[in-house]
């Protein structure tokens, strides 16, 4: 059996007493789709930000790969192939649409901190940003600053960032937190486009995204994960469905 | 002696982008790099040919005192501007950098066998080596951190001037002589217009650098950090490295103009070290405008003509320097720069001929109250601080007695008039600026 892309063992945060993740071992396969859903205040997020290394675990190791990531800091694991967005949206306002994709660019193309390349005099990294707002789909909002599109846009720019540096393991955190009916569809469909082939692992909270995206659902509850598995396994695990799935049916209705 | 002021202006509007990058223009620069020279050719047309404007040495002294403002504030922008970080201590690298090329100076064997042209290139690496010391754990963190540690370190160097005598002088400051470096095609140095020249390509050569920089994917990083620096991370970019890089080049370049300033004055004191000239150049910047490039060259401008005319009229120059910097802070966040470019989606429309009208409406008596306004500060400040008996005073080339009313009430009644058509005519003002900023309709 391959390496799975990533792998979690026996990982744990304690902020004081309060336990949010309470040992998880996880293991996420090359070019597999996979959701964790719960409750709210299961520790979705934490985990995430866990694994991206925005806060240190109290115990358990997080593996990209096969390599151990404790100690690194995020973006010498975003170097090791890692890429994220955020819950709430996290971009660079000021800056134009085009300029945000093309920063995601720079590492990847192997730019790092040089001040002997002039960037707009590169070929290659032009077409590469513009490659990516083609494909979602801001190519006519290239020269505007991304702190003025609306609310939908700023979600698919923050996808196109995320994804832009080539990363194989994409992490996204509710891409579709907040959004409409038709936005969501136009999100979902964007994110099993661009992530065509790589590792997914997302958070989410609407069920018909997960339903729709995911080869492998994790249900996490008080900072454990109760069931993994296919979505159907995962729909009919009454345990699943005492502890959350049949609460949110219920609210659904 | 406003010249400069609307030459540089009118030499740079299209430079809008470097820290708030459009790249509509900049593909138009790929295309056409006249458009893209042009700003550099005329500016250094006007360097060339303003000695021959302005020809006494004290004008000379005034620009060049201009020129290392303008390299200063570039360099400090470098920071405030394109990194987001907020230095209350930068006046240690110009003065360290100054006092290297000082120092140098007073090597005679050593000196002697230099051209004095690249003697700023010494001051630049001092400035970059302290900038890389203090860098090393300053840059951690942008924001408060940042501005205490700059402002502690700022002090710590300023209080060892009186400390470390062997380097900085002690209170006498270190002296030295330009002229005897090796002679540069024959040029010693001896005339003020010769160091004009000197400066004047060093202002070029830096600026063009700094702008340079910004284009540079360290530089274009320095603003995603600015924006976002956590984003910046999950970019694979290391904010503080992208923030000590920035501080190191800004250090380069604020060493190059202590090292000019050394060749200009032939002398440096702690004056050149103490948090009063960090907090100058900071005005300096934030007055011309953060947000684009060029913003802090005409901070630089505008107010070393305030610092050097001004003061030669009223001994409240500062009171007025001040009074702009707050109202650029309040009314005008962008700076002057900021004002300007505000003005480029106006010309776009071609509306920028229905904005005369109410500018003249609104503007003039504006300045004319503003003007009353100073008339009353200065005769209060004669009538409190003048010696007992010196009744007489002359404002705007009117002498009166400042004991008498008739002076106060017409001044008074100047500043209220004017103050108050600006404030009658200001919502018309308001009102075309808006039509102005509207495609299409009207006209």
């Amino acid at each position: 059996m391959s390496v799975p892309a990533l792998e979690l063992n026996g990982l744990k945060k304690n902020f004081g007493k309060a336990e949010i993740i309470r040992g998880i071992d996880l293991s996420i396969g090359k070019a597999e789709r996979h959701a964790i859903i719960g409750p709210n205040g299961a520790g979705k997020s934490t985990l995430f930000n866990l694994i991206t290394a925005r806060f240190p675990p109290s115990a358990g190791t997080v593996k990209l790969h096969g390599e151990d990531l404790t100690g690194l800091q995020p973006f010498e694991i975003n170097r090791r192939g890692l890429s994220r967005s955020f819950q709430i949206t996290n971009i660079f306002p000021k800056m134009t649409v085009f300029e945000n994709v093309r920063c995601a660019l720079l590492w990847a193309q192997g730019y790092k901190y040089s001040f002997w390349n002039f960037v707009n005099r590169s070929r290659k990294l032009t077409e590469g940003t513009e490659a990516i707002l083609e494909q979602i789909n801001l190519a006519n909002r290239r020269d505007l600053p991304a702190g003025t599109l609306s609310y939908a846009e700023q979600r698919a720019l923050e996808i196109g960032i995320t994804i832009a540096g080539g990363a194989n393991v994409i992490m996204l955190d509710e891409p579709t937190a907040g959004m409409s009916h038709s936005e969501t569809d136009y999100i979902t469909d964007l994110i099993l486009k661009v992530t065509e082939g790589k590792t997914l692992i997302m958070v989410e909270h609407d069920m018909g995204v997960v339903f729709g995206l995911a080869d492998r659902i994790s249900v996490l509850v008080y900072g454990e994960i109760i069931a993994t598995g296919a979505p159907e396994a995962v729909r009919a695990d009454p345990k699943v469905q005492e502890a959350y799935l049949g609460a949110a049916l219920e609210a659904e209705h | 002696m406003i010249d400069p002021v609307t030459d540089v202006k009118g030499a740079r509007p299209d430079e809008q982008i470097t820290t708030n990058p459009a790249d509509a223009s900049q593909r138009m620069r790929m295309q056409t790099p006249m458009i893209a020279v042009a700003p550099w050719v005329i500016a250094i047309l006007v360097l060339l040919f303003l000695p021959l404007v302005f020809t006494n040495n004290s004008a000379l002294t005034i620009m060049n005192q201009m020129s290392i403002t303008i390299i200063f504030a570039l360099a400090y922008n470098m920071l405030l501007g394109q990194a987001g970080m907020l230095s209350f201590g930068h006046a240690v690298y110009a003065g360290v950098g100054g006092f290297a090329c000082m120092h140098i100076m007073n090597m005679t064997d050593f000196f002697a066998s230099i051209p004095l042209v690249i003697l700023p290139i010494f001051g630049g690496l001092f400035g970059m080596g302290l900038a890389m010391i203090v860098g090393s754990f300053s840059t951690r963190s942008a924001g408060t951190v940042f501005a205490m540690i700059s402002l502690g370190v700022g002090e710590l160097i300023a209080a060892s001037s009186v400390i470390i005598v062997a380097f900085f002088g002690g209170e006498e400051g270190v002296s030295g002589d330009r002229t005897y470096a090796q002679p540069f095609f024959g040029v010693e140095f001896l005339q003020q217009i010769e160091v004009y020249y000197l400066t004047a390509a060093w202002v070029i050569v830096s600026a063009l650098l700094m702008f340079l920089w910004s284009r540079t994917p360290v530089g274009r990083m320095a603003n995603a950090v600015r924006d976002n620096p956590e984003r910046a991370e999950f970019l694979g970019y290391s904010s503080r490295w992208v923030r000590f890089y920035s501080f190191v080049a800004s250090g380069f370049f604020a060493g190059i103009a202590g090292g000019l300033f050394a060749i200009n004055y032939e002398i440096l004191t702690e004056e050149n070290l103490n948090t009063t000239s960090s907090g100058v150049i900071l005005l300096v910047t934030f007055l011309g405008g953060v947000g684009f490039f060029f913003g802090p060259i005409i901070g630089a401008v505008v107010f070393t003509l305030v610092q050097t005319v001004l003061s030669l009229q009223t001994e409240l120059w500062a009171f007025y320097a001040g009074s702009l910097f707050l109202a650029t802070v309040m009314f005008f966040p962008g700076g002057l720069a900021g004002l300007l470019m505000m003005h480029v989606p106006v010309f776009k429309l071609g509306k920028a001929g229905h904005l005369v009208m109410p500018y003249i409406k609104t503007l003039i008596p504006a300045a004319i109250g503003v003007l009353g306004l100073a008339a009353l500060v200065e005769m209060t400040f004669h009538y409190r601080h003048a010696a007992t008996g010196d009744n007489e005073m002359t404002v705007f080339w009117t002498t009166f007695d400042s004991h008498t009313l008739l002076p106060w009430l017409i001044a008074g009644a100047i500043t209220i008039i004017g103050l108050g058509i600006a404030r009658a005519t200001a919502p018309d003002l308001k009102e075309a600026w808006n039509e102005a900023n509207t495609a299409g309709g009207g006209a």
